[in-house]
């Protein structure tokens, strides 16, 4: 979706018509496949975030599977969030 | 004066606000440089900050904040006369509105994309932060209120629109299990429910609910206040690919092929305004100051957008170049649907005691008519072309209405889980909102209902400038821009929702009102108050970070030889 794509008219306005019926839908469903694997990480990396849950030894055998995430889930996490996040 | 001079001028403006005004502003005021990393991009998480090309979010912002809003308002407003009602949408959106939606996106895109309880903790102080927050919750109650009873009032006057609803309901479930469920072709899926929802309209109107649940529940206010909310109940807790998201899918296309077929109709049918340019200062409603600047509130400005564009938008600009098309263009864009609403009010009736007995039955009456005015043109048979408007405006409001349930289900469970744990369960907290709703809707008289709303609206939008103001002077740029469109809605909107207000209560104290009546107008009279107290704390809070900023300045200079 990032990367510049060329495009007329057509590409445009199919891209209008992704933002107005589907865009909305693809970033819910985002949203929750995220919070499910941030809660997956809470439980098993809370240590990280000085919440321990799971006993450290089973927590660093699931480290490797883990790593590319902790940075986006620390940030994540630690962002401050209100309700107005739940809106848009 | 002929509708398609009004469509012109509103061209006239766009491109003037778009490519002269917005244009100077974002470069030579904000300096937006394509060079500097969004938060998009420096916090990519490929959910919330996800870098989205510029067509897309221009889609997406459109569709957040075209609501009912500003078709409601212009039909409303006309009875003032079209020309101050054209005049407020066509300087109110040149002047104040692209730059609130604008630059709420930027001071969000330049913070890190915080939202607005972050941004006025940091620019104005901790205790703004709690006040605003508060003061969104009563606004939106106020939201489902007024779009409560746009829902109520089309859903009776126009008896084809309950099948209608409950196709589109068929159609977007079926939507959200083929796309997610069957794994579907999506546009095998959008057909198929496409489909389905428009032959719920035509179905309407051979079958109205009157032929079907007889006439008495047909016209029941109550019945139909419960079906919507039962509406918003399912979507605020069920899974939202599973109700709210695919009925959205499915509505967006009944809507945006019905406004553009519309504004074809006009062209073709180039209408004159047959209702009077002016009428009078003051009407039953309220003077024209401040009443009708808070009645037209979308198409002109709108608080919502800025949460939808500092809170959605900001996140996803891959690019600081786009938050001009995006956040300023839109809003524009929007004009056009203000002036849209405003030509079909203006045009439709042959006299103003015409109009006046359509608008006593609500505005998704006069709406409805006007769709099937513009589409006949086109070959529509009339009775489907009216059933076609009423839909397009329950899912106007409808759509709306349900993400404001599901978002008062998440605050309650913040604000009031901790006084009990019962209130953190998902269907407490959206029992407590959609009783607080019904309430409204049932006992609230609903023209005063939509300038409260209004009211709320607009009060967020100065509330949303106050602190792009404060941004702006705490980085030492020209603020004057933002500064006198927020003294000018912060003065306008506090007379109207106190005059709103104390209209209502004065009617409760002096025993006027009895019944549901008195508690309609003690809770929105209330609710007004709140808004108003917690409108000035802000205010105050705002000023004294004015202040500061304007001292810290004035330290900063060298003293001069």
């Amino acid at each position: 979706m990032s990367e510049k794509k060329k495009g007329g008219f057509f590409q445009a306005i199919k891209e209008f018509a992704y933002g107005v019926a589907a865009h909305d839908s693809a970033r819910f469903a985002l949203k929750t496949r995220a919070s499910m694997e941030h809660l997956f990480i809470l439980i098993t990396m809370g240590d990280m975030l000085g919440v321990p849950i799971l006993p450290p030894y089973y927590s660093l055998r699931l480290l490797p599977y883990v790593v590319p995430q902790i940075s986006t889930w620390k940030r994540r996490m630690l962002r401050e969030k209100d309700l107005t996040d739940a809106l848009a | 004066m002929n509708s398609v001079y009004v469509l012109i001028l509103g061209f006239i403006i766009a491109i003037l606000g778009y490519r002269v005004y917005a244009k100077y502003i974002d470069s030579k005021v904000m300096k937006a440089d394509s060079k500097r990393a969004t938060p998009a991009t420096m916090y990519m998480d490929g959910v919330e900050f996800m870098p989205t090309n510029k067509n897309i979010l221009f889609g997406y912002q459109f569709k957040s904040i075209a609501g009912a809003a500003p078709i409601i308002g212009p039909i409303i407003a006309i009875q003032w006369g079209w020309l101050p009602a054209l005049i407020w949408i066509l300087g109110g959106a040149l002047f104040i509105g692209w730059v609130q939606d604008y630059s709420s996106a930027m001071i969000a895109m330049r913070s890190d994309g915080a939202s607005f309880g972050g941004l006025s903790h940091k620019l104005i102080s901790p205790r703004a932060r709690i006040i605003l927050l508060s003061f969104i919750y009563f606004y939106l109650l106020l939201i489902a209120g007024a779009f409560g009873n746009v829902v109520v009032s089309t859903a009776i006057g126009l008896k084809a629109s309950p099948m209608a609803w409950l196709f589109l309901t068929i159609g977007g479930i079926l939507a959200g299990q083929m796309i997610y469920r069957w794994k579907k072709d999506i546009i095998l899926t959008t057909v198929v429910t496409v489909l389905i929802a428009m032959s719920g309209i035509w179905l309407g109107t051979i079958a109205p609910s009157n032929a079907i649940v007889g006439d008495a529940l047909s016209n029941s206010r109550p019945l139909w206040a419960i079906v919507a909310f039962v509406f918003c109940y399912f979507a605020a807790v069920l899974p939202i690919w599973r109700f709210a998201l695919p009925i959205n899918y499915v509505a967006s296309y009944i809507v945006f092929l019905g406004l553009l077929f519309g504004i074809v109709g006009i062209f073709v049918l180039h209408p004159d305004f047959t209702l009077p340019a002016y009428t009078d200062f003051s009407i039953k409603i309220g003077p024209l100051w401040p009443i009708m600047f808070v009645t037209i509130a979308c198409g002109a400005i709108s608080g919502w957008h800025s949460i939808v564009s500092s809170s959605g938008t900001a996140r996803q600009l891959e690019n600081e170049l786009d938050a001009r098309p995006v956040g300023g263009g839109v809003m524009f864009v929007e004009m056009m649907l203000a002036l849209f609403a405003l030509i079909i009010a203006g045009t439709l009736y042959a006299s103003p005691a015409e109009y006046g007995a359509a608008i006593a039955k609500g505005p998704g009456g006069v709406f409805a008519a006007g769709v099937s005015k513009f589409l006949g043109v086109l070959g529509m048979p009339a009775d489907i072309g009216r059933a076609y408007g009423s839909v397009m405006m329950i899912v106007l409001a409808i759509t709306i209405m349900q993400l404001v349930i599901r978002f008062m289900r998440i605050s309650t469970s913040e604000l009031l889980g901790d006084i009990s744990p019962i209130f953190k369960n998902a269907h407490v907290g959206t029992v407590v909102a959609s009783l607080l709703g019904i309430t409204v809707v049932l006992t609230g008289w609903w023209q005063y209902l939509w300038v409260l709303f209004g009211g709320a609206n607009q009060l967020m939008a100065s509330l949303a400038l106050m602190l792009v103001t404060a941004y702006l002077m705490s980085e030492g740029k020209s603020y004057a821009w933002a500064f006198y469109p927020m003294i000018f809605m912060f003065i306008t909107t506090i007379a109207a929702l106190l005059f709103t207000s104390y209209n209502l209560l004065s009617k409760v104290l002096s025993g006027a009102v009895t019944g549901e009546a008195l508690i309609g107008n003690t809770l929105m009279g209330v609710v007004g108050f709140f808004l108003v107290i917690a409108a000035i704390i802000l205010g105050i809070e705002g000023f004294k970070a004015f202040n500061r900023y304007k001292k810290l300045r004035l330290a900063a200079k060298p003293a001069s030889a």
